[in-house]
């Protein structure tokens, strides 16, 4: 028996699962097991509710430009639960789509402009017949981490007040391509348009979205043997 | 036919006759030459056959080659289309090249999906044969509904053609056609409600776009769907697989409406394949005893998982190329009774998919509980796939980047049998390493 647990939230799981995004929770589970730390995942979708007060942490993939739409259409349902989750610094990733839509509009397949949810402050435009496709890697000047993935979009995305960078782009193309910053961080959320999926090859943002959680979770506990682990590379 | 066509066709059956004598080979160059010159080609031919289009992501070649053995039961003469050439071109050779009938004959071929408006803008089908759509690793990126889109779009300009879909398929399901419609699938068992996994293709309700749910699941997107929303649920089945018996990796036994049938191939995918068939045999009455003579007459017709001895070891190689495949691979050789050794060798070139995230919506965890002897992972991207398996559970794995140490490695596996999954190049790149060290013969066919 795992001495601690965490609930996670997979948001619109079965909608929103394009790119792998079932790796994300298979990493958390690893690594949590390592850290002596249970995961148990829900998924919550269009006809489930979602209330931030059951959850240590979320997940936010992307997903097909239908599927997307149909949860589009499903977010306000969400919002001010969601808002109060990320407000309360209780750790989200949000890849690709979920990275947009948590932003304050995307423009959609046919060059319509699709409202997200505005909780973060960036936003997502379109390029004519191109997507950023292929390997990227970034520095997260901060921690000095270096992160790996694999890239594939069509939007671009251009970073609000109060978000800063996951990292610098050391090669590949990032939000936008022009301003050399790759995906946002914005309290304990944390948004990346990378495939990997980006757990399974960046360990240390694994560690550090448990970590998070289980100091909100349990305040008092030691976490030294937590903050200690030696992530091996994967990549 | 047209002065023209008739000497468009002339020109092509007489390239054909030249490449095939001169070149051995040419099955595509007849049907451009013959297509430039005379563009409606095609509709000659409607005259000579009645044509059955088999179209649909996956199985579309073996759903064509068993159709074509249980139509041979009732009719003389049926013409097919050779593995890989269901794009236009490769139709008009088939069609140019075959003897001319004598009456009226049959043509059973398998076409791409968005060459079907191709074909039905000159020939009008009898009757179409849908397998299922999912995504491909190399167009994951296309959506299914746009796949199925390309279909009807051929579809509707035939709406008095017979539509055998999968049943168990909802997209087949999602548009209100005027074609009469057959729909087989699957009916062996009914569990209380219960979703799919989360990282599913296509579960929205294509009426009110809520999540569908299943009395019974076979794999991917497929099975007895409901909407408990709307109530929209999967349509009555014509024919079904009613009972499943035993299964293994060589082969599979089933019941369709009551009638036992053993076809020599594993795989749950392939029984849809033979179900396809059985439907479209019965819809041009020929009798489930055909049926079952025509399954079990010649094994050859479902080609075989190439076996190749390295050494003390029989090793199976088999092509894995998205989720969907994996999986259906994955869930077949755990169905093994001898005990074996796992190989998995990953590569991202672009024929392979250069994004190899696909891995992870790979059910290794199954593999953890089975009883597997060793596992390794090899190629240019064996730390991606060595870290799938490690957080699968999986411990104790060989890795080696070079597929000469891989192959050397193999020789020491504590298992007889072993498998090795590959991606495209993998496959092709240890081919030739084993026909370097004299494995295999020069030129081997591979049925991947």
């Amino acid at each position: 028996m795992a001495k601690f647990h965490l609930k996670l939230a997979h948001l619109y799981g079965d909608l929103l699962n394009t790119y792998s995004d079932i790796g994300n929770i298979i990493a958390l589970q690893y690594y949590g097991k390592i850290m002596d730390a249970e995961i148990e995942s829900r998924v919550i979708s269009i006809d489930n509710q979602f209330d931030p007060d059951a959850f240590d942490m979320a997940l936010f993939g992307g997903g097909q430009d239908y599927e997307q739409l149909v949860v589009s259409r499903d977010l306000p349902n969400k919002k001010a639960a969601l808002t109060k989750f990320i407000n309360e610094g209780k750790p989200l990733l949000a890849i690709c789509g979920g990275y947009q839509l948590l932003g304050k509009y995307y423009i959609g397949a046919n060059g319509e402009k699709i409202p997200g949810l505005g909780i973060l402050n960036h936003y997502t435009l379109s390029q004519d017949n191109n997507r950023f496709i292929g390997d990227i890697a970034i520095k997260n000047e901060e921690t000095g981490e270096e992160y790996h993935g694999f890239e594939n979009h069509n939007g671009r995305t251009f970073l609000g007040d109060g978000e800063r960078p996951l990292g610098k782009v050391v090669t590949g193309h990032g939000n936008n391509g022009e301003d050399g910053t790759e995906g946002a961080i914005y309290k304990a959320t944390y948004c990346s348009y990378f495939h990997g999926p980006i757990l399974t090859r960046n360990g240390e943002i694994a560690k550090h979205l448990l970590l998070i959680a289980l100091h909100n979770k349990y305040p008092d506990a030691d976490l030294s043997r937590q903050e200690a682990l030696k992530i091996a590379p994967t990549f | 036919m047209s002065v023209r066509s008739s000497f468009a066709e002339l020109a092509g059956r007489s390239s054909y006759w030249f490449l095939h004598h001169f070149f051995n080979g040419g099955s595509s160059l007849p049907g451009k030459l013959t297509l430039k010159l005379g563009p409606n080609i095609l509709q000659a031919f409607s005259k000579r056959y009645d044509l059955v289009i088999v179209t649909g992501t996956n199985g579309k070649t073996l759903t064509t080659a068993l159709s074509v053995r249980v139509l041979r039961e009732k009719y003389d003469q049926v013409l097919t289309n050779p593995t890989g050439s269901n794009m236009e071109q490769g139709i008009v050779t088939t069609f140019i090249t075959a003897p001319r009938p004598k009456k009226k004959g049959l043509a059973v071929l398998e076409v791409d999906e968005a060459n079907v408006v191709k074909v039905t803008k000159y020939i009008t089908p009898i009757a179409f044969v849908f397998t299922n759509i999912f995504r491909d690793q190399m167009d994951r990126y296309g959506e299914i509904y746009t796949t199925y889109a390309k279909i009807l779009k051929g579809v509707k300009l035939a709406p008095h053609a017979t539509i055998i879909a999968n049943g168990d398929e909802q997209l087949f399901h999602s548009k209100d056609l005027p074609n009469p419609v057959i729909y087989y699938g699957f009916n062996h068992e009914y569990r209380p409600a219960f979703h799919a996994p989360a990282n599913t293709d296509g579960l929205l309700c294509p009426k009110c776009q809520h999540i569908l749910q299943y009395h019974m699941r076979t794999y991917a997107g497929l099975g007895d769907y409901f909407c408990p929303h709307c109530g929209f649920h999967r349509p009555e089945l014509t024919y079904a697989v009613n009972k499943l018996g035993k299964m293994t990796p060589t082969q599979s036994s089933f019941e369709i409406d009551g009638h036992p049938f053993t076809i020599k191939i594993g795989g749950l995918y392939n029984i849809y394949n033979a179900l396809a068939a059985y439907t479209l045999g019965r819809f041009l009455n020929v009798s489930p005893a055909q049926i079952k003579h025509a399954f079990e007459a010649d094994e050859k017709v479902f080609g075989r998982q190439e076996v190749i001895n390295v050494e003390d070891k029989a090793v199976t190689l088999i092509l894995v190329k998205n989720p969907v495949g994996l999986n259906q691979v994955l869930d077949m050789i755990e169905t093994d009774p001898k005990p074996f050794s796992f190989v998995f060798l990953l590569n991202a070139k672009y024929a392979d998919g250069i994004d190899t995230s696909w891995i992870w919506d790979g059910n290794f965890e199954k593999l953890a509980r089975s009883d597997i002897q060793q596992y390794m992972t090899g190629g240019e991207r064996y730390k991606d796939i060595t870290t799938r398996l490690t957080m699968a559970g999986i411990d104790n794995i060989w890795h080696e980047i070079n597929l000469e140490k891989v192959l050397d490695k193999i020789k020491q596996l504590p298992s007889q049998h072993v498998y090795v999954l590959a991606t495209y190049t993998a496959v092709l790149q240890f081919r030739k390493l084993l026909t370097e060290n004299g494995y295999l013969k020069e030129g081997g066919k591979h049925n991947g």
